[in-house]
């Protein structure tokens, strides 16, 4: 399967994700059957745990931020007049790596010792302490998916700003959009802290590293402040794609424009997405942080809601004076809505530092964010599911049945969920309890309510699959709706190059199987434009099958079979890198061209610039994230070495001065092409990369040095200063090897006489990538040389 | 002299009277919000012919306004009842606790471990850090122990993973991370209180000296395939039971 067709990635992203929803919910009904009555046997506390720590990580990130990708890759591109995303390889590659990261973390419930158990939370020390390679082997699924969020957000937001079609102007953009853009921002900024933490945490299970085993240091508040400064945004991340749709969908169903429109966008970009980065110690207020600062992040945390309130209630009003039809979508809208309320409110609760000696980690909290991220989030995906699924497939589905579907549902959903609320003195992830107080009855109801809202959700599975290929031919814009991807679909225009008629029967389903010949069959069966067939590419594939390998070695590492994985990952990888680079030097990967559209406020920077810098703003946040872990270390640390005793600081500002002057050089060598000089370009990359190799050649002397001269992770004197050494210079050097094989490639092409005064995009980004690589070590330098 | 109202710990009453607002502000705000989104959905249901044509008025600022007004009202006056119960929360040093209390607190030190709790009772002012080398007061093994009408500070730390100590009977819990101390502190008005019905059972004495809840600690944050069973009880005595068995050691 070789498609970057944005159309099929989104059905691939659609139907794993859903794949990955069911895994998540047969382990929820486990865990309902073993609470249904006290002191029940069904699931022991080994297993439990399991099931309650694979239940949340999956369903967050495998499921439902997935599926809202799955939806935004098939229709932010119609909504804004695209013809395919900014980076069409790039997505491909962001499936094919969350797929990857999904199969690592599956996998490990068959290793021994089973699979991740310390919470979706995993907090420290417990997760580095659990033994067995089936929590490393989730972790660096993680944060592979992690990754892959990162690139997915890079490619969106260029995709929104730089590729809106022909009068697509921001005040035009429909709301899933503007939703899925605020999401994608705040995704492009949390997902970097998370992919550290997982990052150090997995260091310390296969290297041996001991950030968070070292009690003097605090690792459980340093594991709290790096998980949750992500942790809060991605419930945003989770909630505002739904919220996008049950935006985009209200208006169609009374007739009239939304209300407030303008102040719901605003709300959102200007209150909750930088507000959201705020707020992290509301999930630490028992941690003994000062009551000064308790209180601090519980107004921010009210503060927040405001917002919601504004934007709740513009939905309510968006009702007055409509002709408000009750069509299925309309109704998981407005269910949402309610749902949304109910959880939003039990969320001021917990906002109170005092309350939450009474909430703190009882059912309450998992009644809480249930009626959100299920309540609201997946109640909006499902109204999205319903409303686009005449654009998906051509058919209309069985209205009736998608009534009774809601219906029972929203029954289920609240039959379940709302015992929780009054269980709030019964701890969370307890795997049995006795028969004390009101538990057994409440837990009992909570038990029949999953099976009635999982039940209902076989009515979608049944609705989605007959329409797909029994379903009456629907109209082209059955909700009479103003947007592109259904005008432009009635019209019989093609905003993008692909498939706006219904696919062939058995064609869609043909594609999700990943053997060769029916990837074959479906591109055949895909109705491409003409020459388009270029527009396949198997690469992204094959390098994350390579680094799942490689990983999958990692985790289980050591071993005979690790080794194998390693190497053979190892293989793949670089043969799948080779190769992409080779289809670029024969331009064997083409790109549609896009016509010149609406760009405002960027319009003046290219495309793959635009990429550059935003993916080059995640990097800050990730090495941010790295060097507040090392800051927070050092400020913990009772007996770090004194600056000079370890460090050859003479040594080390020889080498800064290297790579300063290397970015100087590289420099020299944008403005050679910039005046068309290939000779020259030639000449100034080759003193680049030769400054460059020095530098890796200094620090590669120094390792062996300092490896001679004790400062090893195993030497308890140095083991944490060691630690942070290791990995977060280490991750520098990595960036600097990178961008060293890169300018390999750069300088075979530039002897090729590929770049020229007019197309040299690609020396200039390389710039901007190797001049961040600078300033980041003129960071690292002092933190560990000079401090 | 330390000046104006005395420091008190947080007790059952200052949670229900607070979470009572919280209950009016939320439950009040979802029965008018609800209620408003199902009069509307009715009233502008779409009846064919018969509905008005909808009118386009979009830009509704002043909504926005009036919603954003009330919220800042309603989560402010929250919040004040928040910040007013701040106070409580406040937990004075061991050494200003005579000050601001009205009388010395009882110190426990508490180590939380993978799966229970140890329970250490300084004398003469010593350091938790102390303490640990001095066992003392051979309470009934697994159980919290503390005098009735006091001020009971713990200090919660852990030996090897977090935990967080639950009293529900109390509403109480704090953390119990490894490498740092937090403190929790409370205070049972008499020997038998009416026990939250969570606790599996209450055992008195003969002479009502010393009462034990089973099963009122519980563990909080997952810990491990122990944390379910991660329970232990509270034993309340009275004070001059205290005082025998500490020997007046303690303050």
């Amino acid at each position: 399967m070789y498609t970057t067709n944005h159309k099929d990635v989104g059905l691939l992203y659609f139907f794993t994700s859903c794949y990955f929803g069911i895994v998540g919910a047969v382990l929820a009904l486990l865990m309902r059957v073993q609470l249904s009555v006290p002191n029940n046997n069904f699931l022991n506390a080994f297993y439990y745990n399991q099931a309650v720590t694979m239940h949340g990580l999956i369903m967050i990130f495998w499921f439902l931020s997935p599926i809202a990708i799955g939806l935004a890759n098939y229709f932010v591109p119609l909504q804004i007049g695209a013809k395919d995303l900014a980076f069409p390889r790039l997505n491909a590659l962001s499936y094919w790596l969350y797929l990857a990261g999904g199969v690592l973390a599956v996998s490990s419930f068959f290793v021994p010792g089973g699979s991740a158990s310390a919470g979706w939370t995993t907090y420290q020390p417990l997760a580095v302490l659990t033994a067995g390679s089936g929590p490393t082997l989730t972790y660096l699924g993680l944060v592979l998916l992690a990754v892959s969020i990162t690139l997915g957000s890079v490619n969106f937001l260029t995709t929104i700003i730089w590729l809106r079609g022909p009068g697509v102007t921001l005040s035009k953009v429909p709301m899933f959009t503007w939703f899925f853009l605020f999401t994608i921002i705040a995704m492009l900024y949390a997902f970097p802290t998370i992919i550290a933490a997982f990052v150090l945490a997995s260091t310390d299970r296969i290297l041996g590293t001991v950030f968070f085993t070292t009690q003097a240091i605090q690792p459980s508040i340093l594991w709290d402040n790096l998980f949750w400064f992500f942790g809060h945004p991605e419930v945003y991340i989770v909630l505002l794609p739904a919220f996008g749709i049950i935006a985009n969908v209200i208006p169609q169903f009374t007739g009239r424009p939304l209300a407030a429109r303008n102040a719901i966008l605003v709300a959102t970009a200007l209150v909750v997405i930088p507000l959201s980065f705020g707020v992290w110690m509301h999930h630490m207020f028992l941690t003994g942080i000062p009551v000064a600062l308790q209180g601090a992040f519980s107004i921010a945390t009210i503060a927040i809601s405001i917002p919601f309130d504004v934007i709740t209630l513009a939905f309510v009003e968006s009702l007055i004076r409509g002709r408000v039809k009750f069509a299925t979508p309309m109704l998981f809208s407005l269910g949402g809505v309610v749902l949304f309320i109910i959880g939003g409110i039990t969320g001021v609760f917990l906002s109170s530092p005092v309350l939450d000696r009474v909430f703190r980690g009882s059912y309450f909290v998992v009644s809480h964010f249930h009626y959100v991220m299920v309540g609201a989030a997946i109640f909006g995906i499902i109204a999205g599911i319903y409303y686009w699924l005449p654009r998906m497939t051509g058919h209309m589905y069985n209205e009736k049945l998608g009534q009774l579907h809601f219906v029972i549902s929203f029954i289920g959903f609240n039959i379940l969920y709302f015992p929780m609320n009054l269980l709030y003195d019964m701890p969370r992830r307890i795997f049995t309890y006795q028969n004390v107080g009101n538990w057994a009855m409440l837990n009992g109801i909570a038990s029949i309510g999953a099976f009635i809202f999982a039940g209902a959700q076989i009515l979608l599975a049944w609705n989605v699959l007959h329409t797909w290929f029994r379903g009456p031919q629907a109209p082209p814009n059955p909700w009479g709706s103003p947007d592109l991807e259904w005008t432009s679909h009635a019209e019989g225009m093609s905003p993008a190059a692909n498939t706006s008629s219904p696919a062939p029967a058995g064609g869609w389903i043909g594609q999700l199987s990943s053997a060769p010949a029916a990837a074959a069959a479906s591109a055949e069966a895909t109705p491409y434009a003409a020459g388009e067939h270029a527009h396949l590419s198997s690469r992204p594939l094959q390098l994350s099958v390579g680094i799942m390998l490689f990983l999958a070695g990692a985790a289980t590492w050591p071993g005979i079979t690790a080794l194998g994985l390693l190497v053979v990952g190892g293989l793949v990888v670089i043969y799948a890198f080779w190769e992409w680079a080779k289809d670029d030097m024969h331009g064997r990967f083409t790109m549609p061209d896009e016509a010149e559209g609406e760009r405002w406020p960027f319009g003046g920077v290219p495309k793959l610039k635009l990429g550059m810098w935003v993916f080059l703003s995640s990097e800050v946040v990730l090495f941010g994230s790295f060097l507040g872990a090392l800051i927070f270390i050092r400020a913990a640390s009772p007996n770090w070495p004194p600056a000079g005793s370890i460090h050859d600081i003479p040594l080390g500002t020889v080498n800064t001065l290297v790579l300063v002057t290397s970015g100087l050089t590289m420099f020299l060598a944008i403005q050679a092409i910039r005046q068309g000089d290939q000779r020259r370009l030639l000449g100034w990359l080759g003193t680049t990369f030769a400054l460059g190799s020095v530098f890796m050649g200094i620090k590669v002397s120094e390792w062996i040095t300092l490896g001679t001269n004790h400062f090893v992770l195993t030497n308890p004197t140095y083991s944490l200063a060691a630690s942070a050494y290791y990995i977060i210079v280490g991750l520098h050097g990595a960036h600097v090897t990178a961008g060293l094989i890169f300018m390999i490639y750069l300088m075979k092409k530039t002897s090729s006489g590929f770049y020229t005064k007019e197309n040299h995009e690609a020396i200039e980004n390389f710039g901007l990538y190797w001049a961040f690589v600078d300033i980041v070590w003129c960071f690292v330098f002092p933190l560990f040389y000079l401090l | 002299m330390y000046s104006g109202l005395l420091a008190a710990p947080p007790t059952v009453a200052t949670y229900s009277y607070l979470l009572d607002w919280y209950l009016f502000f939320g439950v009040g705000a979802a029965v008018v919000v609800i209620s408003m989104l199902a009069v509307f959905m009715i009233r502008y249901r779409d009846r064919g012919e018969r509905t008005p044509m909808p009118k386009h008025k979009t830009e509704g600022w002043k909504i926005v306004l009036i919603t954003v007004l009330i919220s800042v009202t309603i989560l402010s006056a929250a919040e004040y009842q928040t910040f007013a119960a701040f106070g409580n929360i406040e937990i004075p040093s061991s050494a200003l606790c005579l000050q601001q209390t009205g009388s010395p607190c009882v110190q426990v030190c508490v180590q939380a471990f993978q799966w229970g709790w140890n329970y250490t009772y300084p004398v003469n002012g010593m350091t938790c850090a102390e303490s640990y080398n001095h066992g003392l007061y051979s309470g009934a093994p697994g159980n919290l122990t503390v005098p009735a009408g006091r001020d009971i500070v713990l200090n919660l730390t852990s030996t090897d993973v977090f935990h967080s100590m639950g009293i529900t009977m109390l509403d109480e819990k704090e953390d119990a991370i490894p490498g740092r101390v937090n403190q929790m502190w409370f205070e049972v008005p008499s020997v038998q209180v009416t026990a939250s019905p969570d606790v599996l059972k209450v055992v008195c004495n003969p002479g009502l000296t010393a009462c034990t809840y089973v099963d009122a600690i519980r563990c909080f944050e997952l810990c491990g395939v122990g944390h379910a069973t991660m329970l232990a009880n509270l034993t309340v005595v009275t004070q001059a039971s205290w005082n025998a068995w500490t020997g007046g050691q303690s303050a």
